[in-house]
């Protein structure tokens, strides 16, 4: 059933993935199974999507059965059975109201195993270091879709270190507006201007890849 | 008084972007010149002024236009989409357009949950914003299909305006008749704007009105853009017809703004970036093509703004006749596109504001000579930014340097 799962997951078939995963979580040790399946699924979209057969139809299609499959996997779970590598503070900048990018991002590095804190959009820079504080990520992600919000990322990051906790984080920028060079005009460590890769480099900065 | 040197410059200008569409050299390169919120700093006035008070906003415009001067002027009174309300007006040809465009002073009156303004609900200095947000379910798919003008004004605007929710409520039969005021107080300051730019050379009416894909309606004041493109798998057939239901209104909308003396149909693609290639051949394009070629049979030449990432697509423009009319492109690489499109379709843009916002003029100069060597030869390169809005910090000695570069190295 494993198998099957995967399948009709990856070829976007959403009423089959959906139908399945119930009928599997009933089986013993079967919501760890769901949970696996499909985490290796969403593996799977992201690297089709790297590839340039998939787009983000594909991402959002695959995002939303995640979505639904979890909301009745996660209660069945016991404790221990959902692992995480690491944490993530997770939010779009200051004077950017976009949520699309992040939400697609965020469904994948959740997938493949980050505990990820979505703080929201448009935030002021106080909101990250309040978020810093109290949650203690390893990782802050800052998504950026408007030119405005460069300048945005820049000062946040110069509040997070104001607030003396920059040596404590690891800090990626996503988003349509971000690039190599705004990485290093606003100080950040990875960018990524499309989620599989943005997860491929957030594990890296975990040390997990 | 127009002078006749003014005139001559206005002609020529057009004649610039009319050469280029129509794949062309012409005797230099077409220049759309930048601006946004820039525009504001250089005068030394907030976002907020610029938005609200017409007489600063006017003398700003004409400030940046006399020290910035382009084959195309910028600036004005901008806003936020409100393309729900040209649709519940399309039958009245005199106002649909009005409502187009919410400005501050229309937001005052309407009070429309997606926008934002500065100084009102944001920072004085802040851009405006549009926000967005999902309006309608699923489950109505049918109502928009049967008549989407009766659902956008009976379901729809009272979704989106806080003072229309009730229609027909002495608040909302306020909020019409102020709108009536302020549009009329507009038109008389659009009318002084449009004489201080004809007496600074500048074509007439700048010749564009808007038109969108039909999906995009959908994504953007509908059901919001994430939802389109699951309903897309889950009601293919309804979005199919809602697309096409949609295109008739919307052809006649946009033929209302050419019979008020506009050439040009201006398409922003939204969904473009999200959908595959077989997607967007199957549900996006086929009645944004015929949109086109409509509008193209009554006279009309169209500009369409590929946003975000447009390459596993640009193929389609190859389905219309050369010379239809022109991309502008915001992600996608001119010179790339260029290789597909010579011969067929002009290309704007190459001016990446990322470079403006953060190069040094030395820099600049570089890029922009490199950019004109390669996207000038063989015509039909109209040159521009890949995307319309400067921030109010960008350094104007760059900005100097994009137009010096542009007289330098945009001869033919
Ligand atoms: C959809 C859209 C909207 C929707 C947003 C809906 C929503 N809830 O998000 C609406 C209609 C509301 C909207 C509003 C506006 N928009 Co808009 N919008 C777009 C559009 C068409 C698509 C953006 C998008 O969702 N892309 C798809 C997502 C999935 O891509 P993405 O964000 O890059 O995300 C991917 C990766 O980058 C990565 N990722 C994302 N975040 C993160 C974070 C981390 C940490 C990592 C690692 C990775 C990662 O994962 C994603 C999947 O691969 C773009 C054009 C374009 N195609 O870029 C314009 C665009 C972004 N918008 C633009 C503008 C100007 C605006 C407005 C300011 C317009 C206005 N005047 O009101 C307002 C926004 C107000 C504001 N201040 O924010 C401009 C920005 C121009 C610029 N350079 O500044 C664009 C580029 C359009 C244009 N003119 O060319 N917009």
């Amino acid at each position: 059933m494993r198998d099957e799962l995967l399948k009709s997951f990856v070829d976007m078939d959403e009423q089959e993935a959906v139908r399945i995963a119930r009928e599997l979580i009933e089986t013993d040790g079967g919501a760890a199974a769901v949970l696996d399946t499909c985490k290796e699924a969403m593996e799977e979209v992201g690297r089709l999507f790297e590839a340039g057969e998939y787009f983000l139809s594909e991402l959002i299609a695959a995002g939303d059965m995640f979505n639904q499959i979890m909301e009745f996997t996660l209660p069945k779970l016991q404790g221990g059975e959902v692992a995480s590598i690491g944490t993530m503070v997770l939010g779009t900048v200051l004077g950017d109201v976009h949520n699309i990018g992040k939400d697609i991002f965020k469904v994948m590095a959740e997938a493949s195993g980050i505990n990820v804190i979505d703080i929201g959009i448009d935030l002021p820079h106080e909101k990250f270091v309040e978020a810093i504080k109290e949650h203690k990520p390893e990782l802050v992600g800052m998504s950026c879709l408007i030119t405005l919000g460069v300048d945005s990322m820049k000062r946040t990051i110069e509040v997070i270190r104001e607030a003396g906790l920059r040596d404590d984080i690891k800090i990626i920028i996503g988003g349509g507006r971000v690039s190599q060079a705004v990485m290093e005009h606003v100080g950040a460590d990875a960018w990524a201007d499309d989620a599989a890769r943005g997860v491929r480099l957030s594990k890296e900065l975990l040390g997990k890849e | 008084m127009v002078s006749p040197e003014m005139q001559k410059l206005a002609e020529e200008r057009a004649a610039r972007m009319q050469a280029a569409i129509e794949l062309k050299e012409p005797d230099r390169v077409p220049f759309l010149g930048l601006g946004g919120d820039v525009i504001a700093a250089y005068a030394g006035i907030t976002a907020h002024e610029y938005e609200f008070d017409y007489e600063k906003n006017r003398a700003a415009v004409i400030k940046w236009l006399k020290d910035f001067p382009a084959d195309s002027a910028t600036g004005g009174l901008g806003g936020l989409d409100n393309l729900t309300m040209s649709v519940a007006f399309v039958d009245f040809p005199d106002l649909a357009n009005q409502f187009f465009m919410v400005n501050g002073p229309m937001n005052d009156v309407l009070d429309m949950k997606f926008a934002r303004f500065p100084g009102r609900q944001l920072d004085a200095n802040s851009s405006r914003q549009f926000i967005g947000g999902k309006n309608m379910e699923a489950e109505e798919y049918d109502e928009l299909i049967a008549d989407p003008v009766k659902f956008s004004y009976e379901k729809i605007l009272p979704r989106i305006s806080n003072n229309l929710k009730d229609l027909g409520s002495p608040t909302s039969l306020a909020a019409m008749a102020r709108l009536g005021m302020v549009k009329a107080q507009q038109a008389a300051e659009m009318g002084k704007l449009a004489q201080a730019l004809a007496e600074l050379g500048y074509p007439r009416g700048g010749g564009m009105t808007y038109a969108f894909a039909p999906l995009d309606y959908i994504g953007d004041h509908l059901r919001d853009l994430p939802n389109v493109v699951l309903d897309i798998r889950r009601y293919p057939d309804k979005v199919k017809a809602a697309a096409e239901a949609i295109l008739e209104v919307l052809v006649k909308w946009t033929l209302q703004g050419k019979a008020a003396g506009a050439k040009t149909a201006s398409f922003p693609l939204h969904l473009n970036e999200y959908l595959s290639p077989k997607l967007y051949r199957e549900f996006y394009w086929p009645t944004l093509k015929e949109y086109i070629l409509r509008v193209r049979a009554e006279g009309m030449n169209s500009r369409v703004f590929c946003e975000g990432w447009h390459d596993p697509h640009l193929d389609t423009f190859l389905d219309l006749p050369a010379g239809w009319g022109y991309v502008a492109l915001e992600k996608t690489d001119v010179r790339k596109a260029k290789e597909m499109l010579q011969g067929h379709t002009c290309i704007s843009g190459g001016i990446d504001v990322g470079v403006v916002i953060s190069g040094t003029p030395a820099k600049i100069d570089e890029y922009m000579k490199a950019l004109l060597g390669d996207m000038m030869p063989g015509g039909g390169y109209i040159c521009g930014p890949n995307v319309g809005n400067l921030p109010r910090e960008t350094p104007i000695e760059n900005i100097a340097a994009v137009y010096e570069a542009v007289e330098k190295y945009g001869k033919y």
